[in-house]
């Protein structure tokens, strides 16, 4: 109890004890007294004063009082002064009419601090007592780059609904209740008009804002005061910057403090005017976002700047002019005065100065005759010349015309005695007045008589012709006058040649050009009294041309040829001329092109065989197509798609052998070229083919190897005859001929049945095995052939025949005759004829097919093996008489078979003769059968009836000339 | 836009009647009006592209002009002449505005000061042309300006102030212009129709 006792003792005597010190601290730093204070509006500054005792620091509160926001607290530290008041400067971001604002301040030492003064309220304009909707700051002029902020105040009741700064919406910070402020930063510089910032209520009507202007304090150069006449002044000055200010904010000016009404000159530049001249002037100038001055310091006599000269007059004359002039001051007329006088003509601006006191005229000299001119004057002060004054109105004239100068006269001769006469236009100038007429003449020291003619002043040329001049003439001399409105010119003479020299083409110099002329240089020339004469003309042209020439002095041994009329790739001939008092003389001759070219056109090209080789000939290009020195020709091997040089020739070559190319087609190009390359070439084209004594000796050279090898062949054959003839030709026994067949008993008179039909015969004598065939007469089938009676009648084709053999050969079936086979063939797709042959065992050797004797010779036949079939054809086959089997058989029997195969195609044995008209009209049924095709196959041999050695004997009494028919033939398939 | 003195355009204005008569000199003045509407509405555009104004802007405060007539059902030519009477405090206006603009701005010469002088002097010759229209020995009619300008432009002070205002009065001079072209042609109307009985 008793510590506790005493614990609250400690402690209440610690709470006074520091309530003890509080108290002196509030006692010992006084409390701010006399808070009041003074805004301005304009500047949004309020100045705060207070009497705070000894302290020199305090703590500054500025609140929103309102919503109590903190604007500013901050420890300031002032002196207090001699009244005992301290002052501090405040400047708030935002125009002070937009909310009330709540001052307090406090002393401070140190940490400690006194109470807070009484505070002190800064009214704004949005008290419930102003209801109006307002806007702050109202047009307030600010410089460019700056930053401002406003405040708009809705109306009382109303609702804000955004703020805008020209066309853009910016975001807003409410101050009070009513207050909305916001900032817009890096203000450009405004128009005249200043920038819109205006709030907007919810209604359209709702809207009210201020106006800002932004631009630029006033700046200015160039402050000089003049005088013109040694009393007044005019000061005047350029503005480098417009200030964006207009009306009631654009800059004012006033000099030596009076206020000078402002003439604005062009190019920013402005003058004001005063009656007195002062020795010192001050400019300045004002505008709301400040002032800017400028000083100048001159005596009157330094800055003397005449008016401009008056009422100027000329009196001209044919090379001179006098130009006289009016001051409109008096003042003038004792100053010593410089004057600069400006001559302008067509071509021409010269400035020529003149000086004296009071000066009124000037005269021109050397002035061109017939020329227009136009002048005018200024002038300044001679002594402290300061600058020129401004120049006076400008008039024209003319000066008077003069008898022209002489001619520049030229001829040209052609290589005959006619020429041209030549003279120039007359350059500007020179003429002296307009030209009225030329006159040449052409006289003769030696006659009396003179032609001349008058020629229009357009004309530049008189042709002369001088095969009328009498052969005792010497020389003969044309003299050309010019004239104009004052006179004649002084003759210009010429002396013409009787006799043309021209030069050889090897004396031509080449020439280049270089640097836009042809350099032309030259030996001088003693007979040259008057100077040289330099021509220059195409070279293509050869009659009346189009000469131009120069003249120089007797000194001058070389000169640059320069023209307009120089064209690339075109040669031009330059002529030296000496000048004397005889007729002009050639000296020297060059010939030159501006720019080389390559050739326009390409040689004409022509090939030629020569032997095996080829011979390219080409003619030369044109002159007037070269457009360069011709270099040489380039020879190319064609092949279409790429050029393949053979050889580069010179110009003296116009022909070119090709040597070594194998027979075949080829195609040359031949490309002239000049040192601007190659033209596009002239092409064409050979075929080198053998020539006639190697194609002989090749004919021959066969012949010979041909003949050759048969020589060896038969060689061969003759030493092993024994063994070909065994090998080819094996002994055939002889038949034996029972009676003399070289005798013909009668005419064999075997009539053919129209139809036939072999009929199978039994033959007693004959081994029963065997048969005959009979040939039938089939009418199923004549039938059938009517059917294409219609059709061409195929000669080759056999009578319908069937052969129908009993017995039937088992021996495999070989065929002979393909060209037969093919026939049946076509036959199997006509089915007229079929004809079969399924197995013969009699004897075939004399069995052949009868034809019709008008178409034998086209009639297919099966011919016996013996016969080789290399005879290439049937022969006819003889009709055995039905009543004689026998006899039929003796006779096909006798029949020889040597002579059969010797025939070598078709000869009928036999004339058939019809013995009836019936039976020509059968054979005629039988027409359209025949000539159906055929079909035949065999499955066997025809063999002959004989035996084999009998038929080996008619063999061996063959020809021996047919072997080798027969080796041949045997050997087909 | 058209520069022409208004002596010129008035020839091409004038659709109807003849010079000096009755019905003739209703149309000319209904052919002034039209011309002064059109000048009216081209000097707004003028005026709205070089301040930058808001211009969905719509001012509350009623007409700056209104009139009332003496009857309920006024007659045409009672209708003229409140027109007249209106025309010449827009004329007042417009010359108000002349001056504070160029006080504000200082003299300047462009399109919107050149439109502006035009509207100025073809409604005064519209006054000229209604007053020889309507006055009679008992009616006299006054072309002068009727507005004093020298309060404060809608009693507040500043720029912004200013071009609302002006804005307002030209508002009020497009009405006035359009107002004063329908009336007329009332009367030219009335007119035609008296002479054709």
């Amino acid at each position: 109890m008793t510590l506790n006792a005493m614990q609250l003792l400690k402690f209440t005597w610690l709470l006074i004890v520091f309530m003890s010190l509080s108290s002196w601290a509030k006692d010992v730093i006084p409390i701010p007294q006399q808070v009041s204070l003074s805004e301005n509006l304009k500047t949004q500054q309020v100045s705060i004063s207070w009497v705070g005792g000894e302290a020199t620091t305090f703590d500054l509160l500025i609140l929103r009082t309102e919503l109590n926001d903190t604007v500013f607290y901050e420890t300031v530290t002032v002196a207090a002064e001699a009244s005992g008041q301290s002052k501090f400067l405040w400047t708030s971001a935002e125009p002070l009419e937009c909310t009330s604002l709540s001052f307090r301040v406090r002393s401070r030492s140190g940490q400690l601090t006194s109470d807070w003064s009484s505070t002190q309220i800064l009214q704004g304009n949005d008290s419930p007592t102003d209801e109006r909707m307002q806007a702050y700051p109202q047009d307030k002029t600010v410089p460019a780059g700056s930053n401002i902020t406003f405040c708009c105040i809705i109306g009382e009741g109303k609702s804000f609904d955004s703020f805008h700064f020209i066309s853009e919406s910016i975001n807003v910070t409410r101050l009070s209740r009513r207050t909305y402020a916001a900032t817009v930063y890096n203000l450009k510089p405004s128009r005249s008009y200043g920038h819109n910032a205006y709030c907007k209520g919810k209604t359209e009507a709702e809207l009210y804002g201020a106006v800002i202007f932004v631009g630029y304090p006033p700046l200015f150069t160039d402050f000089i005061c003049e005088t013109h006449d040694l009393t007044s002044a005019v000061c005047h000055w350029t503005e480098p910057r417009k200030t964006q200010l207009l009306g009631r904010r654009q800059t004012r000016y006033s000099i030596n403090g009076r206020n000078c009404s402002v003439v604005h000159l062009e190019q920013n530049r402005k003058q004001c005017s005063f009656p007195r001249w002062e020795e010192n002037w001050k400019l300045l100038g004002w505008n709301p976002l400040g002032e800017y001055s400028l000083t100048d310091i001159a005596d009157v006599r330094s800055r003397v700047v005449p008016l401009p000269p008056e009422e100027l007059s000329t009196v001209a004359n044919a090379r001179n002019a006098t130009v006289t002039w009016q001051w409109k001051l008096n003042h003038y007329v004792s100053l010593p005065l410089v004057c600069q006088v400006e001559l302008m003509s067509s071509d021409d601006k010269t400035k020529r100065t003149f000086s004296g006191v009071g000066l009124r005229s000037a005269t021109l000299l050397d002035l061109y005759p017939y020329e227009e001119y136009s002048v005018k004057v200024r002038c300044g002060a001679q002594q402290n010349f300061w600058r020129w004054g401004n120049w006076s109105k400008t008039i024209s004239f003319q000066t008077d015309s003069e008898i022209p100068s002489a001619p520049d006269v030229w001829m040209w001769m052609n290589g005959d005695t006619t020429g041209q006469i030549l003279w120039k236009p007359y350059e500007p100038r020179k003429s002296h007045g307009p030209i009225v007429s030329y006159e040449v003449t052409l006289w003769s020291p030696d006659d009396i008589t003179r032609h001349t003619q008058i020629v229009s002043p357009e004309t530049f040329a008189m042709p002369v012709n001088l095969s009328g001049i009498s052969i005792n003439n010497t020389k003969v001399i044309a003299s050309v006058v010019a004239k104009n409105p004052a006179g004649l010119s002084p003759p210009e003479s010429l002396g013409l040649p009787l006799h043309v020299n021209d030069l050889d083409s090897e004396a031509i110099t080449k020439v280049d050009f270089r640097e836009g002329a042809f350099p032309l240089s030259w030996q001088s020339d003693a007979n040259s009294s008057c100077g040289y004469i330099v021509e220059w003309y195409e070279a293509s042209c050869q009659r009346d041309c189009p000469v131009e020439w120069i003249k120089v002095g007797e000194e001058i041994t070389n000169v640059s040829i320069k023209s307009d009329a120089f064209e690339p790739g075109v040669r031009y001939y330059f002529s030296l001329y000496s000048c004397s008092s005889e007729a002009p003389e050639l000296l020297k001759r060059w010939e030159g092109y501006t720019r080389e070219l390559a050739p326009s056109s390409s040689v004409q090209l022509s090939t030629e065989q020569q032997d095996s080789d080829i011979l390219i000939s080409w003619s030369e290009i044109p002159s007037t197509h070269r457009r360069g020195f011709l270099l040489g020709y380039n020879v190319y091997l064609n092949n279409g798609s790429q050029l393949t040089k053979l050889a580069s020739l010179s110009t003296q070559e116009n022909s070119y052998t090709v040597k070594g190319f194998p027979l075949g087609s080829y195609k040359f190009t031949v490309k002239a070229f000049t040192s601007a390359g190659e033209d596009t070439g002239g092409t064409a084209s050979i075929t080198l083919e053998s020539s006639a004594d190697w194609l002989i000796f090749e004919i021959l050279a066969t012949l010979g190897v041909t003949a050759l090898a048969l020589i060896i062949v038969t060689f061969v054959c003759y030493k092993k005859r024994k063994w070909v003839k065994s090998a080819f030709y094996p002994a055939i026994p002889e038949p034996k001929v029972p009676s003399d067949w070289s005798t013909p008993h009668g005419t064999l008179d075997v009539k053919p049945s129209p139809h036939s039909m072999v009929h199978i015969v039994e033959k007693p004598e004959w081994d029963s095995s065997k048969e005959v065939l009979v040939v039938i007469p089939e009418e199923d089938e004549d039938d059938e052939g009517q059917g294409i009676r219609d059709e061409p009648v195929d000669t080759d084709e056999p009578t319908s025949l069937r052969y129908y053999n009993q017995v039937v050969d088992e021996r495999p079936i070989r065929p002979r005759y393909p060209d037969s086979s093919a026939s049946s063939a076509s036959s199997m797709d006509s089915g007229r004829t079929d004809v079969t042959y399924t197995g013969i065992q009699t004897s075939g050797s004399s069995l052949v097919f009868q034809s019709d004797s008008q178409s034998s010779s086209d009639q297919p036949l099966v011919v016996p093996e013996s016969c080789g079939g290399a005879d290439g054809g049937y022969r006819p086959q003889m009709q055995l008489p039905p009543e004689n089997d026998n006899a039929s058989l003796a006779q096909s029997h006798s029949l020889p078979e040597s002579q059969a195969c010797r025939s070598g195609g078709y000869r009928p044995q036999n004339n058939w003769q019809l013995d009836s008209p019936d039976e020509a009209d059968e054979r005629r049924s039988l027409a359209p059968s025949l000539g159906s095709p055929t079909s035949i196959a065999s499955t066997q041999f025809l063999l002959p009836d004989q035996s084999s050695d009998e038929l080996a004997e008619e063999k061996h009494q063959s020809s021996a000339a047919t072997w080798l028919t027969n080796l041949l033939s045997t050997t087909k398939p | 836009m058209s520069e022409d003195p208004p002596e010129q355009e008035e020839q091409r204005g004038s659709g109807a009647g003849l010079p000096g008569s009755g019905t003739g000199q209703a149309g000319r003045a209904v052919a002034l009006a039209r011309l002064l509407h059109r000048e009216c509405s081209h000097l707004l555009q003028l005026f709205v592209r070089r301040v930058s104004l808001y211009v969905n802007y719509t001012p509350d405060g009623g007409r700056i002009v209104s009139l009332s007539a003496a009857s309920e059902e006024p007659s045409t030519e009672e209708q003229v002449l409140v027109m007249h009477s209106a025309l010449r405090q827009c004329l007042g206006l417009i010359h108000c505005v002349i001056l504070k603009e160029e006080e504000e701005w200082g003299e300047l010469e462009g399109d919107y000061e050149s439109m502006r002088k035009n509207v100025h002097q073809r409604l005064e010759y519209l006054l000229h042309t209604t007053k020889a229209l309507m006055e009679t020995e008992e009616t006299i009619l006054e072309v002068t300006p009727d507005h004093q300008c020298t309060e404060e432009v809608d009693g507040s002070a500043g720029v912004f102030a200013l071009k609302m205002w002006t804005y307002r009065v030209l508002l009020e001079l497009v009405h006035w212009a359009d107002h004063a072209a329908n009336t007329l042609y009332k009367l030219q109307s009335e007119r035609e129709e008296k002479d054709q009985n």
